[in-house]
């Protein structure tokens, strides 16, 4: 059963659209991420479900109640924020007891959420403790808890790890995920870093220029984007511009080499790509599966994976490949052959 | 969130703040204009400046002006890049310091000079010219807070460290790293700092009055004693002067500080 | 055989001492000295010693001269009156530009007025309020105008202040003129503060259910307060050790602190001159316990704002 839902949103500030007929229907319980990059409209929309932006016009349901116009502050659901807001004047345990005082329960009931919540966040010893005593991450953590606390319908987040240093963002990622599965509780997690949007989502909505460019899972983002904008924002994708020769059955040629498409939409005529990843292509012939040929024109190396551009017809390719020592790593200006199954490419 | 509405009680203190500002000054302005009987007119401004008490306080206090700035300048520039680049561990002490003109108001301070330089082994009041050398030390003294926060900010904002040791290894010496790297780039604080030390020494009473010396506060104070007309403009052509000073920093620090930055 | 030549750590020499680059801020200190500390402490000292030069702490009585006690009440009261006057409303008037949203004009037109008020005082200060607000001024002159067909025939002036018992001369009237540069001063010194206070702080309140009243009583005011006490210590500094604007308006009629010290500056008043100087460590001492106060308060302020 769909637990919130956002139907025909649009926003604009003035004579510029922020966010344009934004629909999404979210189920009880499921981790959705606003993924894109900066402008995307992705932080309006979770602010308009907030309550501190309104729609121009638009309908936001949770539970099918209409919240749209109501006030944020009682709307009942937990905000995290990027720069934590931890209320400077207040201890942790006061910071994540301030939703319940101000809901007015009871000094008891007050003391057993915060106990409970600071054991969520495995942050106990840290109860006298005030904000400008804590580093990045145990702030954010305090600010989850303070956020969950108050038991919102929906958990929203703002690029919340986007100001911590890359190995504690890894550390409260997983936490971030492991709280919401024991709570079951919906979420929304806004960020432009498509690691974190894959690894802790059950759905992905992409977005660019205020509209969405798809919804889906993980996987169906990353193998079946819908459009070139998430193509090649999810990812590296190689595009190379090429003939139809049988619309049918997605027989299209770069140059004289000819290749098949396992995915194509209508081919009317209009100038068409072909998209395949580089980790798809190894080098070598294999019999049965598409094959090009073409020179090595520049090798990388990036620690562990070593990327081979290739010019095939005049286009680059880029090859991902292990860098592992028993394979052997072509050499600049060397003749090379890269096969991919036909299923890994598609037309766009 | 709803931000653009109409916000009637900040608007109401806004204007209460700004009818505080003018009306003194539209006050003094419309009284000023008044000398001549039943019509407005610019005569008590025309005493006033045909008064050559007023130039001879006007000029004595520029002088002093200038001879203060370019003390401080002289004593506090080197000071500060010397902390900011070799011993950053002063500025505690340094910053106690210039806060000591705060808690040693300018009376009680006057008061310790005359004390002090008044009689031998340190007189100082003896002769026209090394009391004026004393009331501009006292002058560096009372504006330090001021001066000194300028430049602390200005110095900030630079590279102290790198420009140093790229002057060095080209060459130069402390004094050219001074003044050909470091003054250079401080030019807007530096200005700034002077302008208001310009603004206080114009307006300064205390010192002046007590050491006995032809400044411009004290005519103006010896002007107050008996007409009426004449100190209400002096207070006008007071209030533009620093308002001019003021003004200039603003112009200044606006069109100066892109420079500053690019280098271009 | 070993040819490397040994390598022993020798004493770092003169030029690598720490103390030498001390002596590079030798002509600050050397300034500050001779021409603040020696000064000061001169007069400081002036207060333990009779005229005969000898140790004494008989000077200490001028604080139970009763023109004395006198001085320090009324130099306390204005100024406990002017920063809390000059506290309110600059505070209003902050807030009003900052977060109230006044019309961006207002607030270009009021921090720049704020600038040079704030530093605007002293003789001009006082002709400004003569001109305004004395017995011939401009406002007092307006008011003396607004008449009214008397009961009896004639006509019926009633809001001349002066009539009224208000004198520009009095208690009342240098609070009015003090009010001019600290309300300037107050605001000056809180819009950094308001203007640290994070917009997601009040977001965050107003997710967890709290109302905008809410918001000021549990987190605006309680963060602003060490800023607004410090603010506040600083009008009352200002308006304590304050001395030309008093003596332009009241040429020494009201007693003040700093009056008083100025006339034993022209001449021994008290009739113990050494007496003069215990007033004016008294003096330094209140405003040094003042500055103290509101330099914790600002670290307080600091450590708050950065989190």
């Amino acid at each position: 059963m769909t637990h919130l839902e956002l139907i025909h949103i649009h926003k604009s500030f003035g004579s510029a659209v922020a966010v344009e007929d934004f629909n999404l229907a979210v189920a009880q319980g499921e981790f959705i991420s606003f993924l894109g990059p900066s402008g995307c409209g992705k932080t309006t929309t979770l602010r308009m479900i907030a309550g501190f932006e309104l729609p121009t016009s638009g309908k936001i349901a949770i539970n099918g109640a209409d919240l749209t116009y109501t006030p944020p502050n009682k709307r009942n659901v937990g905000m995290v924020f990027q720069s934590y807001a931890l209320f400077p004047n207040m201890t942790v345990a006061q910071n994540v007891g301030y939703g319940l005082k101000i809901a007015g329960k009871t000094k008891a009931e007050i003391e057993a959420r915060v106990a409970e919540m600071l054991a969520l966040i495995q942050m106990e010893k840290f109860a006298a403790r005030y904000p400008y005593q804590l580093s990045g991450g145990q702030q954010q953590r305090v600010a989850l808890a303070r956020a969950l606390a108050i038991r919102p319908q929906v958990l929203l987040l703002d690029e919340p790890l986007s100001a911590l240093d890359a190995k504690i963002r890894l550390e409260l990622r997983q936490e971030i995920r492991r709280i919401q599965r024991q709570l079951g509780i919906t979420t929304i997690y806004v960020t432009h870093d498509q690691e974190e949007a894959l690894s802790l989502s059950d759905r992905i909505v992409v977005m660019s220029q205020g509209r969405i460019e798809q919804i889906g899972t993980p996987t169906a983002i990353y193998n079946e984007p819908a459009t070139e904008f998430v193509a090649q924002f999810v990812g590296h994708i190689n595009l190379l511009p090429v003939e139809v020769i049988t619309p049918a059955e997605g027989v299209v040629r770069l140059g004289g080499q000819v290749i098949r498409a396992g995915r194509f939409g209508h081919l009317n005529g209009r100038p068409v790509r072909l998209a395949v990843r580089p980790e798809e292509l190894n080098p070598g012939f294999v019999e049965g599966l598409n094959n090009l040929s073409g020179r090595v024109e520049s090798v990388t190396y990036l620690g562990s994976i070593v990327r081979i551009r290739v010019e095939v017809e005049g286009h680059l390719l880029a090859l991902d490949m292990f860098n592992e020592r028993r394979l052997k790593i072509p050499a600049v200006g060397d003749a090379l052959q890269v096969h991919f199954p036909v299923e890994a490419c598609w037309l766009l | 969130m709803n931000a653009k509405r109409i916000n009637w009680w900040a608007i109401f203190w806004g204007a209460l703040a700004i009818l505080y500002f003018f009306l003194p000054m539209y006050g003094t302005l419309d009284f000023s204009l008044r000398m001549k009987r039943g019509e407005i007119s610019l005569l008590a401004y025309e005493i006033v400046f045909a008064d050559p008490r007023f130039w001879e306080g006007f000029r004595y206090s520029t002088l002093m002006a200038l001879m203060t700035i370019v003390i401080s300048v002289l004593v506090f520039v080197p000071t500060v890049y010397w902390m900011h680049l070799k011993v950053p561990q002063a500025r505690p002490v340094v910053e106690i310091i210039t806060i000591l003109p705060f808690i040693i108001p300018p009376i009680v301070y006057v008061f310790g000079l005359i004390r002090t330089f008044s009689r031998p082994p340190l007189q100082m009041t003896l002769s026209p010219i090394t009391t004026d050398l004393l009331i501009v030390t006292g002058y560096v003294v009372i504006s330090m807070p001021y001066m000194f926060r300028a430049v602390d900010v200005g110095m900030r904002a630079i590279d102290v460290r790198s420009l140093t040791e790229a002057a060095q290894s080209l060459g130069s010496n402390w004094f050219q790293v001074l003044a050909h790297v470091i003054v250079p780039n401080l030019r807007i604080a530096i200005l700034s700092g002077a302008l208001i030390c310009f603004a206080t020494v114009m307006g300064e009473l205390i010192l002046a009055s007590f050491l006995v010396r032809p400044a411009l506060g004290p005519y103006m104070q010896l002007l107050g004693l008996t007409k009426a007309y004449e100190p209400a403009a002096l207070a006008i052509i007071s209030y533009a002067l620093t308002w001019f000073s003021l003004g200039l920093i603003q112009l200044v620090s606006r069109s100066g500080t892109a420079q500053q930055l690019t280098g271009r | 055989m070993n040819l490397a030549p040994s390598i022993s750590p020798r004493k770092p020499g003169w030029h690598e001492h720490p103390l030498r680059n001390w002596l590079g801020l030798l002509p600050f200190f050397a300034f500050i000295l001779f021409f603040l500390i020696i000064p000061s402490l001169n007069l400081f000292s002036g207060a333990f010693v009779n005229r005969s030069g000898d140790f004494t702490l008989g000077n200490m009585a001028v604080f139970r001269n009763p023109n004395v006690i006198k001085a320090y009440l009324t130099s306390l009261q204005v100024s406990f009156l002017t920063a809390a006057i000059g506290g309110l409303f600059g505070f209003f008037v902050a807030y009003a530009v900052t977060i109230g949203n006044a019309p961006r004009w207002m607030r270009s037109v009021i921090m720049t007025f704020s600038g040079l008020a704030a530093n605007f005082g002293g003789v001009p200060l006082a002709f400004a309020f003569i001109a305004t607000l004395g017995r011939t001024g401009f406002i007092t002159a307006i008011l003396k105008g607004i008449c009214f067909p008397g009961a009896e025939g004639g006509t019926v002036c009633p809001f001349n202040p002066y009539d009224n018992g208000f004198s520009l001369y009095s208690l009342n009237g240098l609070v009015l003129a003090y009010t001019y540069f600290q309300f300037p001063l107050m605001v000056l010194t809180i819009t950094p503060a308001l203007e640290g206070l994070k917009k997601e702080w009040r977001e965050a309140s107003a997710n967890l259910g709290a109302s905008p009243w809410q918001y000021w009583r549990d987190v605006a005011l309680p963060v602003l307060a060490p800023s607004i006490l410090g603010a506040t210590l600083l009008l009352f500094g200002n308006s304590f050790g304050a001395y030309a604007t008093a003596q332009a308006l009241t040429g020494g009629s009201i007693p003040l602190v700093t009056i008083f010290i100025g006339q034993q500056i022209r001449g021994d008043v008290l009739g113990n001159p050494n007496e003069g100087y215990a007033l004016s460590l008294g003096m330094v001492v209140i405003m040094a316990v003042t500055i103290v106060a509101y330099s914790a308060l600002q670290r307080q302020a600091a450590r708050w704002m950065k989190s």
